[in-house]
This record gives C-alpha cells, sequence and structure tokens, in this order.
C-alpha cells in the first residue's frame, strides 16, 4: 500500500504534502506508486480532482472524519478525507499495490518490486488488502486524529497564520510517525 | 482649611440613623455613623497637579476649580516640605573606616538615620481638626491621596486601600488614561460611590 | 555566541512544562534520520518542541486577570496609533482578534475529541466526535456556549435572532459584563467606541472559519445594572443565507 497525504488550506492552497508507504506487515515505508516516479502529480491530480466530492460531503456530514469519499479506478487511488473546524482539509490517497498479474504494463521499477509487494498484501492482511474495509478506515481516522493534534499544534503558533505552508520537519516527523503507527 | 463647611446636624441626620445599628442610644449609633462618612477625596500627581477631586457628602462647601489647583498645589509644597524636615538623629557609632575616607560627603549622610531606621521619610501623614481629618497617602510612584473623612472615623486605612486598589484597577488599566493626567474614568467614579455607598 | 544564548532562552520556555509526551514520541524525535536535522533548524536543548507539549496542559490553568488587563490596555493603544476615527480603531481591535478565532475553533474541537466528555455539549446532540456546526443555530450554540466558556469560564447572557423581517440574517450575542472591558471607560467624546469588537472579531474568525462568512461588530447597551452590557451584531453573508435555506430543505441539521 502507497500513500499520498496532502493538507490543503481553506482556499485550496496545498500547505504540507508528504509521499510514504505502508510499515504494517513488513513493509519498508516507502512509497511505490503505480506511476513512474516522473509522473508523480497524478497523485496531485487525483486528489485534487476528489475535492468537489468534499466540498459536497462538507454540508451534509458534520463530522470532521468524512471516510472514504472518492475513488479513481484506473489508478486504483482510493481518497480519504478529514475536515478542520477551521476550514483546512487533510486528504488522504491511498493505493493498494499492484496485483502480480496486472504486472505486466507497469514500468520495470514496480515489476522489480513484485514479489516484495504480494508479501506485504498477504501478510497485512486488514488494512492493505481492502482500502475500503472497516479496519482501513479505522486505522485511517486514528492517523488523521493524530496529524490534527499536530496541526492544531501548529496553528497555535503566534508565527503561523492561516493558509501558511507548514515547513517544521518536526512536524513531518509526526506525520511520517503516524503513518507508521497506523497505516 | 475651610472646604469643610459641615453642619452638625448632618451627621445626626434622622435618615442615617438607625440604617446599621440595632443599638439605640444615641451615643453608640453616633459613633456607629462617623465610622463610614467620607467627605472628600483629593488625587495629586506627583509634579502636584490636582487630578481628581470628588466629594462624598452634600452640604459640603464648594470651592472653584482654580482654589481646589492651589489646595493641591499648596498641599505638594506642604509635604514635601514636611519630608525634609523630619528630624534626623546622630548616629551613635560612627562607622570610623568609612569617615576616614576623604573626599566623599558619605560621612556627613551617614551619621545620621530616620527616627524609624529603615522606614524612609514620608511627609505629612495626617491633618486633624475637630470638624475633620485629612488623610494622606502616597504611592510608590508619588501620587497622593488625600481623604477627608470625619475625625471620629476609624478604619481609614481600609478605605485608603481600597480606593488605592480602585484607583489601581480603574485607572491604570484603562487604555484611555493618560499618566499624569486628570483622572475621567467613569468606571473608576462608578465603582468609587458604589462601594462607598455600600458601606455608609 | 548564538547557541547558548538560545538554549537558555528555550529553557525558560520549557521548564514551565512538565514533561509529559509519550516515549515513543520522544524518541522519534530524539532519532537524527529523517529531515529533523535540516540546518537551520534550531531544537530546544531538552530535544523538546510545541509538538512534543500536551495541548490540555493549560485546559484549566488560569489567568491573571490583571495581566490580561495590562495586555488588552496596551492593545488598544497600540490600535489607537495613527487612526482617522472610531470606526477605524473599532476596525483594528476586530483584525487583532480575528486570527484568534481561527485558533480558537481548532483547540475547542481537539480538547472536545481528546478528553470524549461533553466539552462541546451544546444543544445539539453531540455524541464523542464532535460535529462541525453546518446551520447557523449549530454555530451561534457553538459560540454562545463552548466558546464563552473556553475564554471567560462561563457562557454568554443571550443569543437572540433579529425580528425584522428585513434582516433575517442578523443575529445578536449578549454579554452582560465583557471581560476586556471591565477596567475600561471610554472618554465621553469617543462614546460610540466600545472596545469589545476585539471579541467581535475572535467571533467572525470562529464564523469565517466554519465556513459561515460574516461581519460581527460590538455594541453598547448599557442598562442600569449592567452599565458595560455589550451586544455582538453578527450578520451572515448571502451565500450563507442561501445555502441555509438549501440545508434546510435537505433537513441537514
Amino acid at each position: 500500500m502507497s500513500y499520498y497525504f496532502t493538507i490543503l488550506s481553506p482556499t485550496d492552497t496545498p500547505i504540507f504534502n508528504i509521499a510514504f508507504g505502508t510499515s504494517k506487515g513488513g513493509g519498508d515505508g516507502i512509497a511505490r506508486f503505480r506511476f513512474p516516479d516522473t509522473a508523480q502529480y497524478m497523485n496531485q491530480f487525483i486528489i485534487h480532482s476528489s475535492l468537489d466530492i468534499v466540498e459536497e460531503a462538507q454540508w451534509t456530514n458534520g463530522g470532521m472524519y468524512l471516510k472514504h469519499v472518492d475513488t479513481y479506478p484506473p489508478a486504483a487511488a482510493y481518497i480519504s478525507a478529514f475536515l478542520t473546524p477551521s476550514g483546512a482539509r487533510f486528504l488522504l490517497l491511498h493505493q493498494p499495490p499492484q496485483l502480480p498479474n496486472s504486472n505486466t504494463g507497469s514500468l520495470g521499477s514496480s515489476s522489480l518490486l513484485g514479489p516484495g509487494g504480494s508479501t506485504t498484501r498477504a501478510s497485512s492482511s486488514s488494512i492493505a488488502a481492502n482500502p475500503t474495509s472497516p479496519q482501513t478506515e479505522e486505522a485511517v481516522r486514528q492517523f488523521m486524529n493524530e496529524i490534527y493534534e499536530s496541526f492544531v499544534k501548529t496553528a497555535m503558533s503566534p508565527f503561523y497564520k492561516q493558509g501558511m505552508e507548514i515547513r517544521s520537519p518536526v512536524f513531518r516527523t509526526k506525520v511520517t510517525a503516524a503513518g507508521k503507527k497506523w497505516l | 482649611m475651610s472646604i469643610l463647611n459641615l453642619p452638625l446636624e448632618f451627621t445626626g441626620a434622622p435618615h442615617n440613623c438607625g440604617r446599621h445599628s440595632p443599638q439605640n442610644t444615641f451615643s453608640s449609633s453616633h459613633a456607629q455613623l462617623s465610622i463610614m462618612t467620607v467627605f472628600s477625596l483629593i488625587i495629586i500627581n506627583k509634579a502636584g497637579g490636582l487630578i481628581y477631586q470628588r466629594e462624598f457628602q452634600p452640604g459640603l462647601r464648594k470651592l472653584s476649580t482654580n482654589d481646589y489647583l492651589v489646595l493641591a498645589g499648596t498641599f505638594h509644597g506642604v509635604h514635601a516640605i514636611t519630608r525634609t524636615i523630619t528630624p534626623r538623629l546622630p548616629l551613635q557609632n560612627t562607622a570610623s573606616p568609612v569617615v576616614a575616607s576623604p573626599g566623599t560627603n558619605a560621612p556627613t549622610t551617614s551619621g545620621y538615620s530616620y527616627p524609624n531606621p529603615g522606614v524612609p521619610a514620608s511627609g505629612l501623614e495626617y491633618l486633624e481638626t475637630e470638624k475633620f481629618r485629612l488623610t494622606c497617602f502616597q504611592t510608590l510612584t508619588g501620587t497622593k491621596f488625600l481623604l477627608f473623612t470625619d475625625p471620629m472615623t476609624g478604619s481609614v486605612e481600609t478605605v485608603m486601600n481600597k480606593i488605592y486598589e480602585l484607583y489601581a484597577d480603574y485607572v491604570m488599566k484603562n487604555p484611555f488614561y493618560q499618566l499624569e493626567m486628570p483622572v475621567r474614568c467613569e468606571a473608576f467614579d462608578r465603582h468609587l460611590a458604589a462601594w462607598l455607598r455600600g458601606r455608609t | 555566541m548564538a547557541a547558548p544564548r538560545h538554549s537558555a532562552m528555550l529553557s525558560i520556555s520549557n521548564n514551565v512544562g512538565t514533561p509529559q509526551s509519550t516515549s515513543s514520541d520522544k524518541t522519534q524525535i530524539a532519532q537524527p534520520q529523517s529531515p529533523a536535522q535540516t540546518p537551520g533548524l534550531r531544537v530546544p536543548s531538552n530535544r523538546k518542541t510545541i509538538y512534543d507539549r500536551h495541548l490540555n496542559r493549560s485546559r484549566n490553568a488560569e489567568l491573571s486577570r490583571a495581566s490580561f488587563a495590562y495586555l488588552f490596555a496596551e492593545m488598544v493603544t497600540y490600535a489607537q496609533r495613527r487612526v482617522t476615527g472610531i470606526q477605524d480603531l473599532e476596525k483594528r481591535l476586530n483584525e487583532q482578534g480575528y486570527p484568534l478565532g481561527l485558533r480558537l475553533l481548532d483547540l475547542l474541537f481537539y480538547r472536545a475529541t481528546s478528553t470524549s466528555s461533553s466539552a462541546l455539549s451544546s444543544s445539539s446532540t453531540s455524541s464523542s466526535p464532535p460535529n462541525r456546526p453546518l446551520r447557523i443555530l449549530a454555530l451561534l450554540h457553538l459560540i454562545h456556549g463552548p466558546l464563552w466558556r473556553l475564554l471567560f469560564q462561563r457562557s454568554a447572557d443571550a443569543l437572540e435572532h433579529s425580528v425584522s423581517p428585513d434582516t433575517p440574517n442578523e443575529y445578536m450575542i449578549t454579554d452582560n459584563d465583557p471581560l476586556v472591558n471591565t477596567y475600561i471607560s471610554v472618554p465621553r467624546e469617543m462614546s460610540m467606541l466600545n472596545c469589545a469588537a476585539y471579541i467581535a472579531g475572535v467571533i467572525e474568525g470562529v464564523c469565517d472559519g466554519c465556513g459561515f462568512e460574516a461581519k460581527v461588530s460590538a455594541h453598547n447597551q448599557p442598562t442600569e445594572m449592567w452599565p458595560s452590557r455589550t451586544v455582538f451584531l453578527v450578520r451572515f453573508g448571502d451565500t450563507v443565507m442561501e445555502r441555509e435555506k438549501v440545508l434546510e430543505r435537505q433537513g441537514v441539521k
């Protein structure tokens, strides 16, 4: 499973980005998306295209965690969303590892990882295998809540203004740690 | 000191009688009353300028604003004089090595101490007449509070502390008050009046 | 030269808190892996950054009212510099409060989630994860109750809707004795001024943060008993009112 996590300000400016892979079931925590490394912008495309759906769901669901909101089938990308009360949006794109049989058309780098990916999928039954299962939702919720805590601490800083890019390496470390812990 | 033109019947005014004391004898009710009576308050800034003046009892003779300014300035001067004429007692044992050091006038100043060692000379604190007592309280920054009370009044200290507290709260914490300028703080007036009313 | 001074400075700011972050967090920070070693990043000598301090630590802490009064007096004095008039001054105070509102909103919800108690229990049925306000009334209850309690340890005194049919977008929140105005006496020539414009700014920040575009102003409405009674007039924008109608049709609460 590979993840792409982004935080958008209320005015749709990306203020934080990070890509990481699963650490469950022997995963090494490195993101391996189905796009070549030169096409990482696809993640951003997919995430931003889900914003419309998020904004629709925003006014019917009063919760902060909106669960899985959007899927982009061609890339098997699933989007989960979390809304802070002050209008920032946490979006998590998760992409299950590619199945070995569909590996034919993909690039060399990911086909090399084929065996590793399949073992990961097999051993981490709950989260990686099914992106829409309740276990996954719960894990993502825990992840989001942990990020939210760090985000509030960032927002409370007198040197931080709403909409500013979050540059703190400590924040990044915190997100990585939360990813390792829950995803 | 002719501000206080106090008609005698005022202190014995019937509407004040019996409000507080269950005692019925004339003398005790009179004492009860006089505990509370605060006539007027004057605040003088550190340069001797009048910054606040207020009466709390009806029937006091009014002075013109100019007279109040003169009064404040005069008191300020008198206060300064009383402070400088504080008697100084010569020290018994003059520390000889210090005295021996030439070229300084330290010996002359350190050769004396005030009657109450450790307490700096404060100047006039009370002024008492038949009809009233004036209590002066000076803050660390040199602002002086003059309180005119009935001579029988007991707890001037309490009243003064409370007035100082109200001043610190409603004057000094007011962003629209300019230091050393006349006090025009409606909240100060209101709380002062309310507190004194609560006591009397 | 700068390093010791810096560490001394930070130790002052840090020895106030009690060490209570979880051990796992600490090891994460301490490890020199990942971008934590960015040049230019200065970490306190005890390696505890603001991310290691618990947000609920100061939850029940009390502040000195006098310190706040002096601070606020200086804020008003600062805002008063080179203003063109009372409206300008109120606008500046409002702008000072606005970012605070945005921040408080996040903090308020964080504290409500982390304790899962009824810190946010407004009139709506809030279960353990609190809901973002979707409708105007829910938002106003949030301000009237939890926000006011967070700021002043009590609820606001009244919440009213404009009775005039021309202004259905106007709501009023009343505070009988606003904390910020406790020690302030406004000079007679500025009698229109109400320094609670700062609080109005906080409310505006909260409304805007929740996605309810609004203009909030503070007005004096003294009564015999409450000489500094203040009414906060909340005027929602047209887009908010339109959305409100749509949501009402959809039955969203």
